[in-house]
């Protein structure tokens, strides 16, 4: 029995991202092409999705094009290919601050959004530090914290301290405090809804960038594979990989079941189709009764 | 004007307590850019103006990104008592430095429309932190937060007006903003939108 399907989709992407900003230490290595995507959840009468991506207008353009984005599409276009608007989504899983992840919360007018209290909260500390130490700010817009004042004004923003079960039936929340970010957090999927799941699904966020960050070659430290952190922490690579432990453990170590979401491969492991857009559509898996949306 | 098409008028341009048009002072309208205008005019004298903008532009940003964030802990979290935190003192010393390179900011022909986005954006970031820094548990607590949001929206609105990528050519839509759900009119060439509704 599975309540939900989910969904990558992606609606941007880097062409050529520098690999050691996706692997931990990985200098000298190349690019690679990095998918910007968010997740879309649906079932039990629910349509949740983990981020919802940036707008490409004002400061989050800026950003995207700092960052060398391409191909940006209006999450109605993206959304459209599985057969969903934007104001189908009542429940929005924000893993963290980055614009890339929740730059684009008015597009998605009937949501209500969660969020880590400890992301807000030390990005307000952040923003108050020094020019000088304005490192930890990378990657932020401002003005996505003043939406967030909208969405709290109208009760449809809630900060979360810690873990949380059953947001949704069977969905959990789970949070990685000084990793990737200061408050990012993972969204876990007990598709069964039982308590000790046999049919769990971890969305990432950006605590894993690609399957690499959960197999990568282990030769350095004389084992055969080894957890690699993202490039990117603003908290430390140890608390990545601890993070990383406890998702892991959550699959029962079957790697294929934490999904990264910036990973090019995932086409490799999942069904997937590439729209008219060229932008990639990956079914992670399916409802009981619901019918494929991408053969 | 008949006293009904007055009443009419009146009515129809009255904002709801949380539209940030609300507020009363200058309205956020698209002005052009200053690097905009120095390419145009060839001017030396606008391209310093726009380069001393920058800092600006980024303390505003910071400020207003700041200020959001303790609203929405006060709102959600629950966290009414902001005044002693180091956060909203350093927004503050942060405002008064702002406060210095605006007053230095010195805007050649053309630019005063933009000069006045800007303070207009500081302004409404100074309501909101003044209100913060009397932001105690209280029965009105709840109505002084509200119009700190308003403060705020407001600032980045103007902000927004003053920062616009490609003024004349891409709107800022203020209209999730206004109540009254109307889009901004682009600013007219002088720079005032001659108290229109945006």
């Amino acid at each position: 029995m599975s309540d939900y399907s989910i969904w990558v989709l992606e609606y941007c992407y880097v062409p050529n991202y520098h690999k050691s900003g996706v692997l931990y230490g990985a200098h000298n290595e190349g690019y690679v092409k990095l998918p910007y995507c968010y997740v879309v959840i649906k079932g039990r009468d629910h349509v949740a999705m983990v981020d919802v991506g940036y707008n490409d207008k004002e400061y989050g353009k800026t950003l995207g094009d700092r960052f060398g984005v391409e191909n940006w599409r209006d999450p109605k276009e993206v959304l459209a290919e599985v057969g969903l608007t934007p104001e189908d989504v009542d429940t929005v899983f924000v893993t963290h601050a980055h614009f890339d992840h929740f730059g684009n919360v008015e597009d998605f007018p009937n949501a209500t959004f969660y969020i880590q209290e400890r992301e807000i909260s030390k990005w307000v500390w952040a923003m108050s530090l020094p020019d000088r130490m304005r490192w930890m700010m990378i990657a932020v817009d401002p003005g996505d914290i003043v939406r967030g004042v909208d969405l709290a004004r109208d009760k449809r923003l809630v900060t979360v301290d810690g873990a949380m079960e059953d947001v949704l039936p069977g969905i959990d929340l789970h949070a990685a405090p000084d990793s990737h970010t200061w408050g990012s957090m993972w969204v876990t999927v007990r598709n069964d809804g039982k308590a000790q799941s046999s049919d769990t699904w971890v969305l990432a966020g950006d605590l894993v960038y690609q399957f690499d960050n959960l197999t990568n070659d282990g030769a350095v430290v004389d084992v055969e594979e080894m957890y690699t952190p993202v490039g990117l922490a603003v908290g430390s690579q140890a608390n990545l990989i601890l993070a990383t432990e406890e998702m892991m453990s959550q699959v029962g170590y079957e790697s294929r079941r934490v999904i990264p979401i910036h990973e090019e491969r995932l086409n490799d492991t999942f069904p997937s189709r590439i729209s008219k857009e060229g932008l990639r559509i990956t079914e992670i898996c399916l409802a009981d009764g619901a019918g494929s949306k991408v053969s | 004007m008949t006293e009904q098409k007055h009443l009419f008028t009146r009515l129809a341009q009255s904002h709801k307590p949380d539209c940030m048009l609300s507020l009363a002072g200058p309205e956020p309208a698209i002005v052009p850019r200053p690097e905009e205008l120095a390419r145009t005019l060839g001017s030396d004298t606008v391209a310093r103006y726009a380069e001393a903008c920058r800092p600006v532009y980024e303390d505003l940003r910071r400020i207003i990104g700041q200020i959001s964030g303790l609203a929405i802990l006060a709102r959600v979290a629950g966290h009414r008592n902001l005044s002693d935190l180091p956060e909203l003192k350093r927004c503050e010393e942060r405002a008064l430095a702002t406060s210095e390179r605006l007053f230095a900011l010195a805007a050649p022909p053309g630019a005063e429309s933009h000069k006045r986005q800007l303070e207009a954006a500081f302004d409404f970031s100074r309501r909101a932190m003044r209100t913060f820094s009397s932001l105690v548990p209280s029965a009105s607590a709840e109505e002084k937060l509200g119009e700190a949001e308003v403060a705020i929206k407001r600032a980045y609105a103007h902000l927004s007006a003053a920062t616009a990528p490609r003024a004349g050519l891409e709107m800022v839509d203020f209209s999730h903003a206004c109540c009254c759900g109307v889009h901004a009119d682009p600013a007219p060439k002088d720079g005032k939108n001659g108290g229109k509704h945006v």
